[in-house]
C-alpha cells in the first residue's frame, strides 16, 4: 500500500515537459522540420517508447531532450528548470546528474577499462575516487560483468558494451535514463536482457525513454510516443 | 578530477605510442641542445675563471697595444722594448709584489753543426713567468724548465722537426749564437688553427738569453700586486710611470688579468646567448610538432569527447584533459632532453677536449647548473601548454550531438 503511494507520487512528479518544442534543419527551400511544435509531459517513473520509421525526427527529440542540442524554438523543463536557458557548464551540469545516456552504438572510451567507463561519469560530477570505484562495481554487478571489469571495450561482445554502457548512465542517480536504439547494435538475446535490465531501473522508480524502430522493444513500454514527419502522437497502449 | 583527466591523458598518450615518443623527441632534442649548449659554455667560463682567476693579481706591462684575448702570449714585436730603469721604476710603485720579465730577440739557432744555422726569434723569461704562461700547453717530449736548470731550452714543434734536416729530440744539443743548450721539452704541434703558436718557439731561461745574446730586451713584463683590489689602479700607475719615462703617452700597456677575464667572460656570453637563441628554434619546432599531434589527436577523438560532454563533463574538463596531455608530453620530452643534455654534454667536452691536431685541446667539463635544469623543465612545460591550448580549446568548443554524430 504504502509502496503504491509513492510511486503515485512519484508518478505525479513532471520531470520533462516540453512547450513547443520545434527543431528546424537548413533554409529557406531546403529547410528541414525535424520537430514540430512538441508539447509532451513525461512523470517520474515513466516507462515510455518513442517510435516512427528513421528520419522521421525521434532522435531529434531524444537530443533535444538530453540536453545535447538545442532547439530551434520552444522551451524544455527538466525538474521544472528551463534548461535552454543555462549557461554550458550548467547544462553539463544537468546531463551529469539529471540523465544517463544509452547509445546505440555504446560510445565507450576505449583507452578505458569497463570499470574506468563506469567511473567516468561519476568522476566529472566530483565523486570521490574510492566512492566511484565502489560504486561501479556495484553497478557492473548488477549488470552481470562482474568478471569483465578491467576489460577494454575492445574485449567486451556489443551486448557486455552495452550493459557497460548501461551501469555508466546509472553512475550519478540521474533521474532520466535515456536510451537511443539501446538494443540495436545488438542480437536478439543480449537485446532482451538489455531491455529487463532497463525495465528493473524503470521498477525502481527511473523514469525510462527509450528511442526504437523495433515495435516490439517499443510494445513493452507503458506509454508510445511516435513521431512521424516531426510530429509526436501519443498512442494508446 | 585533476587525477582522472591526468588519467585519460596518460592513457591516451600509451594508446598512441609511436606518435607520442615521435612528438616528444622533438621537445627532448631541444632541451638536449640547450641543456647541453649551457653546461658547455658554463664549463668553458668555470675553466677560464679558474685558470685566470689564480692570476687576478697579475698585471702584464708590454710595449705598444695591450695584451689581449685575440693574442694571447703573441705580442707583436715593435722593436722598442722595456728597460731596465722601467722596471726599476715599476718595482717601486706601492701595491706591486713582484716583477718578472720576458725578454726577446733574434738568435740564431743551429743543431748538427754550424752549417746549418736558422735565424730566428728566441725568448727569454724567468722559471715563474714560464710556468704561468705556458704551464697549461702541451708538451710532445720532455718537461719544462725548473728552477735552477742551466743552459736548458724548450723549442716549439717546427723548430723540432721542420727547420733541420733531422729532428731534433728531447736531449739534443743545439747552438744559439754559438752557445751550447740542451733540447729539455718540446711543444705539441698547435698548426694554424691556434691564434697562438708555439710551433716556432724558443724558450729559455732570461740570464740564459743574455748570456746567449748579450741583450736584455724587456718585450714582456709580469707583474703581481699584494691586493688584488688594488690591481687596476697599479695596472694604471705602471702605464703612467712607463710612458713619463719614455716620453710617449702610449708607449707601454698594462693589463690586468681580470679586465682579460671580463672581457672573455662577455664575449663567451655573447656566443653562448647566440648558440641558445639557435637551440630554440629546435623548441619551437617542437612546439608545432605537439600543435600538430594534439590537433590530430583531437580530431580523431571528436566522438570520445562527445561521449564524455553527454555524460557531463564540462569544456573546463575536456580543456584539461588536453592540455595536461601536451604538459606531460612535453614533460616526459623535456625530462628526457635534461638527461641527455647532460650526458651529450659530456660527450661534446670529451671531444673538444681531444680535437686539437696534437691531440691536446681544450680541457674542458661540462657544469650542469640547477638553474640550466629549472630553465629546462620550466621551457618544456611552457612549450608544452602553450602549444596544447589551442587543440584543448577546439576540442572544449565542440558541439556535443555533432562530436556523437561523427563517425
Amino acid at each position: 500500500m504504502e509502496v503504491e503511494e509513492r510511486q503515485e507520487e512519484r508518478m505525479n512528479n513532471e520531470v520533462i515537459v516540453t512547450k513547443d518544442l520545434s527543431k528546424t534543419y537548413g533554409k529557406g527551400d531546403l529547410q528541414v522540420h525535424a520537430l514540430r511544435k512538441t508539447n509532451i509531459t513525461i512523470r517520474q517513473g515513466d516507462y515510455i517508447a518513442i517510435k516512427g520509421p528513421s528520419g522521421s525526427g525521434k532522435s531529434t527529440l531524444m537530443n533535444l531532450i538530453g540536453c545535447l542540442d538545442k532547439p530551434t524554438t520552444g522551451k524544455l523543463y527538466i525538474d521544472n528548470t528551463d534548461v535552454y536557458t543555462l549557461s554550458e557548464n550548467n547544462l553539463a551540469k544537468i546531463r551529469r546528474e539529471k540523465i544517463g545516456f544509452i547509445f546505440q552504438k555504446y560510445n565507450l572510451i576505449p583507452t578505458l577499462t569497463a570499470l574506468e567507463n563506469v567511473a567516468l561519469s561519476m568522476g566529472f560530477a566530483g565523486v570521490d575516487s574510492k566512492t566511484r570505484i565502489k560504486k561501479a562495481k556495484k553497478l557492473l554487478e548488477m549488470v552481470e560483468l562482474s568478471h569483465r571489469i578491467s576489460h577494454k571495450p575492445s574485449e567486451l561482445s556489443g551486448g557486455e558494451q552495452q550493459r557497460v554502457a548501461i551501469s555508466r548512465a546509472l553512475g550519478n542517480d540521474p533521474t532520466i535514463i535515456l536510451g537511443d536504439e539501446p538494443t540495436g547494435n545488438v542480437d536478439t538475446k543480449s537485446g532482451n536482457k538489455i531491455m529487463e535490465i532497463l525495465e528493473n531501473i524503470n521498477n525502481q522508480g527511473e523514469t525510462v525513454i527509450v528511442v526504437t524502430h523495433d515495435p516490439d522493444i517499443a510494445k513493452r513500454a507503458r506509454r508510445i510516443l511516435s513521431i512521424e514527419d516531426g510530429i509526436v502522437r501519443e498512442e494508446n497502449v | 578530477m585533476f587525477r582522472d583527466n591526468f588519467n585519460l591523458a596518460y592513457k591516451n598518450i600509451k594508446e598512441r605510442m609511436s606518435r607520442s615518443i615521435l612528438t616528444l623527441l622533438g621537445i627532448a632534442i631541444g632541451i638536449m641542445a640547450i641543456i647541453s649548449l649551457m653546461g658547455i659554455g658554463e664549463g668553458m667560463n668555470v675553466a677560464v675563471e679558474g685558470e685566470l682567476s689564480s692570476l687576478s693579481d697579475t698585471i702584464i706591462v708590454n710595449v705598444g697595444e695591450g695584451f689581449s684575448i685575440f693574442s694571447p702570449g703573441q705580442l707583436e714585436d715593435t722593436g722598442e722594448y722595456l728597460t731596465e730603469r722601467d722596471i726599476t721604476d715599476i718595482e717601486r710603485i706601492p701595491g706591486v709584489k713582484e716583477v718578472n720579465t720576458q725578454l726577446t730577440g733574434m738568435a740564431s739557432l743551429s743543431f748538427n753543426g754550424d752549417e746549418n744555422s736558422v735565424f730566428l726569434t728566441v725568448t727569454g723569461m724567468d722559471i715563474e713567468s714560464m710556468n704561468l704562461q705556458y704551464g697549461l700547453a702541451d708538451l710532445s717530449e720532455g718537461t719544462l724548465l725548473k728552477i735552477g736548470d742551466q743552459s736548458k731550452i724548450i723549442i716549439g714543434y717546427d723548430v723540432a722537426h721542420d727547420y733541420f734536416d733531422n729532428d731534433i729530440s728531447v736531449g739534443s744539443r743545439v747552438k744559439i749564437n754559438g752557445k751550447k743548450f740542451f733540447v729539455n721539452g718540446i711543444f705539441s704541434r698547435e698548426g694554424f688553427g691556434g691564434v697562438s703558436t708555439n710551433d716556432d718557439l724558443v724558450l729559455l731561461t732570461s740570464r740564459d738569453f743574455q748570456k746567449a745574446t748579450g741583450e736584455s730586451n724587456i718585450f714582456v713584463a709580469t707583474v703581481s700586486v699584494y691586493d688584488v683590489n688594488e690591481v687596476e689602479a697599479v695596472a694604471l700607475e705602471i702605464e703612467r710611470v712607463v710612458n713619463e719615462n719614455h716620453g710617449k703617452e702610449d708607449f707601454a700597456s698594462a693589463t690586468s688579468m681580470s679586465s682579460i677575464l671580463d672581457s672573455i667572460q662577455s664575449i663567451m656570453g655573447i656566443l653562448q646567448t647566440v648558440l641558445i637563441a639557435i637551440a630554440s628554434i629546435a623548441l619551437v619546432v617542437a612546439s608545432i610538432g605537439i600543435m600538430n599531434t594534439m590537433l590530430t589527436s583531437v580530431m580523431e577523438r571528436t566522438r570520445e569527447i562527445g561521449i564524455m560532454k553527454a555524460i557531463g563533463a564540462t569544456n573546463k574538463d575536456i580543456m584539461s584533459i588536453f592540455i595536461i596531455e601536451g604538459l606531460l608530453l612535453s614533460l616526459i620530452g623535456g625530462l628526457s632532453g635534461i638527461i641527455s643534455g647532460i650526458l651529450g654534454s659530456q660527450g661534446v667536452a670529451a671531444l673538444l677536449s681531444n680535437m686539437g691536431p696534437g691531440g691536446g685541446g681544450i680541457p674542458l667539463e661540462p657544469v650542469i647548473t640547477y638553474m640550466a635544469i629549472a630553465l629546462g623543465l620550466s621551457v618544456s612545460m611552457i612549450v608544452g601548454v602553450i602549444s596544447s591550448l589551442y587543440p584543448a580549446w577546439k576540442a572544449a568548443r565542440m558541439s556535443p550531438i555533432e562530436a556523437v554524430r561523427y563517425e
